[in-house]
């Protein structure tokens, strides 16, 4: 690194006039900023929408949330069921999150520095399961979680999310364990650490985005999953987030004020995920996709 | 630090999670019998069957019944899947639409012999336990009717100020109503669930009173059902808002609480969610009107019931609970929460149906000698595929213009015809 990159500051100072003529120029606003204008008008107008009808009174036609009323969240909340809904969504979302990530760290990891005999067989069968519905495997799934007598158990759908997170996430952990070189684990193994121990210490440290990228994603899709949380669980009170959100629409009518504040508080905790992580995400997503 | 906090918070999701985990087992050691029961319409209905169900336990005290609320989008599925997994409820909530369905599949037990020996026996609406027992090949009453509903049209009564008799003056008002930019006088469902509500009409419309003729040829695609289709078409764009052609329930119910639409085909279902979008004193709703024949006729909707399952290890206690629900008391609490047609005939006589016009007009047409019923073939294994599926996107060609409304109807009533001919084959008929 030369001595002048070292010395110079982080932001270059832009004169106010350069500034003033940056933000008067015709084509940075065509190019920039109406495009973005009208992708987040395009992107957010469901939200608002959606916010404008949990916050409004029932039977209002107002566009804005005025006078607010919580009283669909509280429908919702405590007429519904979302206390509980909420709660095991929690349950099995951070289970399926650690199972899966800690799964897809070991099978990552002997995809990427083991070569053994069918291993690009395997890594094909592991692309191919991604093209299997989870509605065709209901019954099958049914009849051995039925067996194990893991029926109307959030076991159950922690066990069945895992399996259908595992084949992406086992495929994007090696490219990221791939990208980390064998030579600093060698020289750890060298330095006396055992593969583990070598793997912990050096390895695992690097792996963050990776770990971050897939642990969100299992953690999400476990968290939208609709047909499993409905069709292993009988149960009341062992029901998720997606079986509650169901609710508000009935047969001949539909509560739209306690589905929009259902939905506000289904993704609540996905946008707080995403917005804690996503500068890791951007990251472990394009290391995941281009190394491997 | 870090580390404790993390596994003291592995260790409370372990906890939590072991304790929603294994199925309820404590009512072993009361003594008490405990029955399943799943509600096919789960959400809006719950809290009404969680008051029957405390109201039951309270006359029943060794009997526990566990509810379980089904989404209706998703019943028929989590039905056949509890079937093909040997796991089905005690009593569960079952519509005509798919009673078909569930009985091809042995899961159900007939109800005739206790059903002869209850107080309840005499009681029932019988119209509805003809409609039960038609669905089936043999003729049993695997379901008790509970509830039925019928197409009406609602309208707002600051807009209609009366009622149209005839198809003729609906189209007339639907025309007058309309006021361009944003108020139309109708609304069309065209998206899902879109074929029901077009059969009610035509044969309202062409008095026809058999889905098939004596051959098995099915009277759908008769040259009055296309006059009327093709008026009804010719409403779209016209008197309806462009979006219709996507429209299912909920859309098109949003539609008409925003005030903007003047008149909608729907159910009694409905009335809760326009009573609050309008007020009870705006709404109002007339059966569908005559054709050219002038003979009221009504395609009949689908009835709800409860069944008990083949699978129950507690078959007595389960009549118990369904016997209970369609009692007086109970059917005439369930029905005027819904605001839908009660089953039982002395809770059809109870003063709150009097005291609700659009049920009393329900009730009234219904029991009306020169009520012509048609009954759709809900006993088809693919009727319900047929009319959704199949058709509905060609539904949306004939809004569009892109196909004529007769070609539809031949398409329809060809399907039909064909469906019948494999039921008769594999039933004997």
């Amino acid at each position: 690194m030369s001595a002048d990159v070292m010395i110079r500051p982080r932001t270059r100072a832009v004169p106010a006039g350069a500034r003033r003529r940056r933000r008067r120029d015709p084509g940075r606003v065509l190019r920039l900023y109406i495009p973005l204008g009208m992708y987040l008008l395009f992107t957010l107008v469901p939200f608002y929408w959606m916010l404008v009808f949990a916050l409004r009174p029932a039977g209002s036609n107002a566009p804005v949330p005025w006078p607010i009323t919580f009283e669909h969240f509280e429908t919702v909340w405590n007429d519904i069921g979302y206390a509980v809904f909420f709660k095991n969504s929690v349950i099995v979302g951070v289970w399926s999150l650690l199972c899966t990530t800690v799964i897809a760290v070991m099978g990552g990891y002997a995809l990427a520095r083991y070569r053994f005999r069918g291993r690009n067989l395997f890594m094909v069968v592991l692309l191919c399961t991604q093209f299997i519905p989870g509605a065709m495997m209901l019954i099958p799934l049914f009849s051995i979680f039925k067996t194990l007598g893991l029926i109307n158990s959030l076991g159950s759908l922690v066990i069945a999310d895992t399996v259908f997170n595992l084949p992406l996430s086992i495929i994007l952990m090696s490219g990221f364990i791939s990208a980390v070189p064998y030579t600093v684990e060698e020289a750890a193994m060298v330095d006396g650490c055992t593969r583990l121990r070598g793997f912990l210490a050096i390895v695992l440290p690097q792996l963050r985005p990776g770990l971050i990228a897939v642990g969100s994603f299992a953690f999400i899709h476990t968290w939208n999953n609709f047909l499993f949380a409905l069709m292993f669980v009988s149960k009341q009170d062992s029901f998720t987030i997606p079986v509650g959100l169901s609710y508000t629409i009935g047969e001949y009518s539909a509560d739209f004020g306690a589905l929009a504040a259902g939905g506000v508080v289904a993704a609540l905790p996905v946008v707080c995920v995403f917005a804690v992580i996503q500068r890791y995400l951007v990251h472990g997503i394009s290391a995941g996709a281009v190394k491997g | 630090m870090k580390m404790k906090v993390a596994w003291a918070a592995l260790a409370v999701l372990a906890v939590t999670a072991t304790g929603c985990g294994s199925d309820s087992g404590s009512d072993a050691g009361s003594g008490k019998t405990t029955i399943t029961f799943w509600d096919n319409n789960g959400g809006t209905r719950t809290p009404i069957y969680q008051e029957l169900i405390k109201r039951f336990e309270a006359a029943n005290p060794s009997i526990h019944v566990e509810y379980v609320g089904i989404p209706i989008a998703s019943v028929q599925q989590k039905y056949d899947t509890a079937i093909a997994g040997g796991d089905t409820p005690d009593v569960g909530g079952v519509t005509t639409s798919y009673l078909a369905n569930l009985t091809g599949q042995q899961a159900l037990e007939p109800a005739d012999d206790w059903l002869a020996k209850s107080p309840v026996n005499g009681k029932l609406a019988q119209s509805m336990l003809d409609s039960v027992r038609k669905t089936v090949p043999d003729g049993k009453l695997y379901m008790v009717p509970n509830t039925s509903n019928m197409d009406v049209i609602w309208y707002l009564k600051d807009k209609l100020k009366q009622e149209p008799q005839t198809w003729d003056e609906f189209f007339k008002d639907a025309d007058e109503l309309t006021k361009k930019p944003d108020e139309y006088g109708y609304t069309i469902r065209g998206g899902a669930g879109s074929i029901f509500q077009v059969l009610a009409e035509m044969y309202s419309y062409s008095g026809i009173s058999e889905f098939f003729d004596a051959s098995g040829k099915s009277t759908v695609n008769d040259p009055k059902n296309a006059e009327f289709l093709t008026k009804m078409a010719g409403l779209y764009k016209k008197d309806t808002p462009e979006a219709d052609v996507t429209n299912d329930f909920p859309k098109m119910v949003a539609q008409f609480g925003t005030g903007k639409i003047a008149m909608m085909h729907h159910n009694l279902g409905s009335y809760n969610d326009h009573v609050k979008a309008h007020g009870k004193d705006n709404i109002g709703a007339f059966a569908l009107p005559t054709g050219p024949g002038g003979k009221r006729t009504i395609v009949a909707n689908p009835v709800d019931g409860f069944a008990v399952f083949k699978n129950s290890e507690h078959k007595d206690a389960a009549w118990k609970f369904v016997e209970f629900l369609v009692s007086h008391e109970s059917n005439s609490y369930w029905n005027q929460q819904t605001g839908q047609i009660p089953a039982n005939t002395e809770a059809q006589a109870d003063p709150w149906v009097q005291e609700l016009p659009h049920l009393k007009m329900a009730v009234d047409t219904l029991n009306d000698p020169n009520t012509q019923v048609v009954s759709p073939p809900y006993y088809l294994p693919q009727f319900s595929s047929i009319t959704k599926a199949e058709t509905e996107p060609l539904f949306q060609k004939v809004l569009l213009g892109q196909m004529k409304p007769q070609e539809f109807l031949d398409t329809l009533a060809q399907k039909l015809t064909d469906a019948q001919a494999e039921w008769k084959k594999a039933t004997g008929g």
